[in-house]
């Protein structure tokens, strides 16, 4: 098999990939699937000519990401499409086509990815349609009753029951990838800080990775453990508000009232080491902008005691509660199997039993030299994603304190090289929903030729879609908070 | 009930009291100073470095209305002209107000007309419009009804329908995708009614404002009557400047 197998965040050259044709291609792929591997990636080398694509999985057991190249006819881009078999890969192809043109053969089901009233093989697209008595459909979105972001969600229902629900998105499309390709690298790292803003660090951290791997640049310690402190800063913060939001969405207001609050004290930490409640500004190319100096790692510490001492009597109050579990537990379930099997990833698929956590299997940073104990559940219902919440905001507490007891003396910051040119790299990182993939692929004068950013979202929204099945539709929200998925990471 | 009267206990009383001189982190990023020197002959690194071109030189004015906050003007001079100081009362209802020269020393927006003071002075029901907006913004905007902040006591919150609304707070840079959705429920409030723009996104694009997949129509269209600049703004921000127009 012609494939290249490379750890995360390393460089490699574009002449190391060899294009198979398409029936080699497909098998190759296939049998990578069939023996443990996900994918992350089906895009271009290059934006302008899509006749070259890789095909990036990711194999836990293994700790490689594994690229195939594909090369396809200029004038008749098909591919065989794998989603019959491996339903993870569906979305993928879906994009693929949406942005390229490519036809995948045998697709069982093309659906628009984030543009809208897409026209596919010469008609409309139309939204599945239940037909039947005592069948009826409700329409939701784009915009929501909350402060939220827009999407449309089309129920297909049996009385109270959910029989399908099919999410369109692309409202939030501002272009980011093809924005980044040509921007200064200030703007890119703002872009990046704006791919999803409850993600700011998770993204710009793997844009970071992505452009210091091409630039063979070396972190010094410290900026990579503080680094890591903001993004575990980051998921106790957004695991904090979605325990609010989910408490909300029983409308138990004590624990909401409760956790948000602890979530203010968590980005009031954020704005105390960098001016931003969201980490903006933190990172630079080569490092940080800000050192943790005494005073700074004074308010954090006392922060974060409190937010330790507390949440543990709020989840105790919270999962202790008759009415509440009787509304989390057997809602909206993903079993082991089907989250596998649809690709789920990060907070979603762990509280599924499946271990996918990239800071184990894909370690980067920090997490190279100090690991973090990953945690699974196995109801994957919206108990699972909520108690999992509260295990892992522990666990990451726990990891920063550790972190700041033994910070590393040095610079934060380092000079950045020169970006490589012909080269690619794929970077992961775990944000607070999961893996956060970025690819770039530079040409020979080192310019960008291709930047693929995927969100944990694009993954997942599919499963929120199947836990609504057989599920009341007034468990609806309740579910989508448990999921609590980026509308614009994953229009981007 | 004990319980939850512990968990009531350890609430404490987490609210911001004051809302107009609230202590910031000495790091918070909000109205910028510059400083009445010249700059180094030939020397425009600020505009250079400036991710959003919110910098003109001769005289140097920053546009807060395409400023990000980063810090990456103010860590690039070499003079020190450009500071960013930790004023957050940046709102204002005029658009080139927002432009921050040497003179600049502080912001703030006039007070509404006296009709709107008349019918939304006591109560005033926002629905938020996200037309792109990556959830900063939105997440800025949930936090006003939390604990901390609890906007409700001013008698300003965000309701589900735009029916029920006094206006809309639109963030993000209004992506094609988004406009048509933004117009309706525009239509859909009842007159009169005011229209708000929260974040950098939504005044000007922003980081976003040379993409082709917005359609910034609405604006063109409408009266702007509140500019919330940040990226995104920090709640205190859109509280006070709400305040300051209409009058409370």
């Amino acid at each position: 098999m012609k494939l290249l197998e490379v750890p995360n965040n390393q460089m490699f050259k574009i002449d190391e990939l060899q294009f198979i044709k398409r029936d080699d291609f497909y098998t190759s792929v296939y049998e990578l699937i069939q023996n443990g591997s996900r994918m992350i990636a089906l895009t271009p080398i290059d934006k302008n000519a899509p006749q070259k694509i890789i095909a990036a999985l990711a194999n836990s057991q293994s700790s490689t990401i594994q690229i195939i190249g594909g090369v396809f006819d200029n004038d008749k881009l098909e591919l065989q499409s794998w989603a019959n078999e491996f339903p993870q890969t569906n979305y993928f192809e879906c994009e693929l086509s949406e942005n390229y043109g490519y036809v995948p053969i045998d697709h069982p089901w093309l659906r628009p990815v984030r543009k809208q009233n897409v026209i596919l093989n010469n008609t409309p697209y139309q939204f599945f349609k239940l037909e039947g008595e005592e069948v009826h459909e409700v329409a939701v979105g784009p915009i929501h009753a909350g402060v939220i972001e827009p999407g449309h969600f089309r129920f297909q229902c049996h009385g109270e029951l959910v029989y399908n629900l099919e999410i369109n998105l692309g409202y939030q499309h501002r272009n980011v990838e093809n924005l980044i390709l040509n921007a200064r690298p200030q703007q890119r790292i703002i872009l990046s800080e704006s791919i999803a803003g409850d993600t700011t660090i998770g993204h710009v951290f793997a844009h970071c990775n992505t452009i210091e791997a091409l630039s063979q640049t070396q972190l010094s310690l410290r900026a990579e453990v503080i680094r890591t402190i903001a993004a575990e800063i980051e998921r106790v913060a957004m695991h904090l508000a979605g325990l609010s939001g989910i408490s909300n969405d029983i409308g138990f207001a004590l624990p909401s009232s409760s956790y948000g609050r602890l979530r203010t004290l968590a980005i009031n930490s954020l704005a105390v080491i960098c001016g931003s409640r969201f980490g903006r500004g933190l990172f630079v190319y080569g490092g940080v902008r800000f050192d943790l100096n005494d005073e700074v790692l004074d308010v954090v510490k006392s922060n974060l005691l409190t937010i330790q001492s507390d949440v543990q009597k709020i989840n105790d109050y919270l999962f202790a509660s008759v009415g509440a579990l009787s509304r989390f537990e057997e809602t909206g379930i993903i079993n082991t199997d089907l989250a596998k099997n649809i690709g789920l990833v990060g907070l979603a698929a762990r509280a599924s039993g499946n271990e996918e956590d990239t800071r184990i299997h894909f370690p980067y940073g920090a997490y190279r030299y100090n690991p973090i104990s990953t945690i699974t559940l196995s109801t994957g219902d919206v108990y699972a994603r909520a108690r999992l919440r509260a295990l892992e905001i522990d666990e990451a507490l726990k990891f920063i304190f550790d972190q700041i007891e033994n910070l590393p003396h040095g610079e934060i910051k380092s000079d950045v090289g020169k970006i490589s040119a012909h080269s690619g790299i794929v970077s992961i990182v775990e944000g607070w929903r999961g893996e956060i993939v970025h690819i770039g692929f530079t040409d020979e004068n080192a310019n960008m030729l291709n930047y693929k950013i995927k969100d944990p979202s694009f993954n997942n929204w599919y499963g929120l879609s199947l836990a609504l099945r057989e599920t009341g539709i007034s468990d609806f929200p309740l579910c989508n908070k448990s999921f609590d998925l980026s509308y614009s990471g994953h229009d981007l | 009930m004990n319980d939850a009267l512990k968990i009531r206990i350890l609430q404490g009383d987490p609210i911001v009291h004051d809302v107009r001189t609230a202590e910031f982190p000495s790091r918070y990023r909000g109205l910028p100073f510059i400083a009445d020197k010249e700059c180094l002959s030939g020397c425009n690194k600020c505009v250079e470095v400036c991710p959003t071109n919110a910098i003109k030189q001769n005289p140097i004015s920053i546009d807060l209305g395409l400023c990000v906050f980063c810090p990456s003007c103010e860590e690039t001079c070499p003079e020190g002209i450009i500071h960013f100081t930790q004023d957050y009362h940046t709102a204002i209802d005029i658009r080139e107000n927002l432009l921050i020269t040497k003179e600049t020393k502080s912001v703030k927006s006039d007070e509404a007309s006296e009709i709107i003071r008349k019918y939304f002075g006591k109560s005033l029901k926002l629905r938020q419009i996200s037309a792109g907006g990556c959830n900063g913004c939105e997440l800025e905007l949930n936090a006003l009804s939390n604990v901390n902040f609890d906007m409700g006591r001013y008698g300003i919150e965000f309701v589900a329908s735009p029916r029920h609304a006094d206006g809309v707070v639109i963030t993000g840079p209004i992506t094609h995708n988004m406009a048509k959705a933004t117009e309706i429920a525009y239509e859909a409030v009842p007159n009169p009614k005011v229209v708000i723009l929260f974040g950098t996104c939504a005044i000007s694009g922003g980081i976003f404002q040379n993409s082709k997949e917005l359609e910034r129509q609405f604006l063109e269209e409408h009266k702007i009557d509140l500019f919330i600049p940040g990226c995104p703004p920090h709640p205190l921000t859109f509280i006070n400047g709400l305040l300051d127009w209409l009058n409370k």
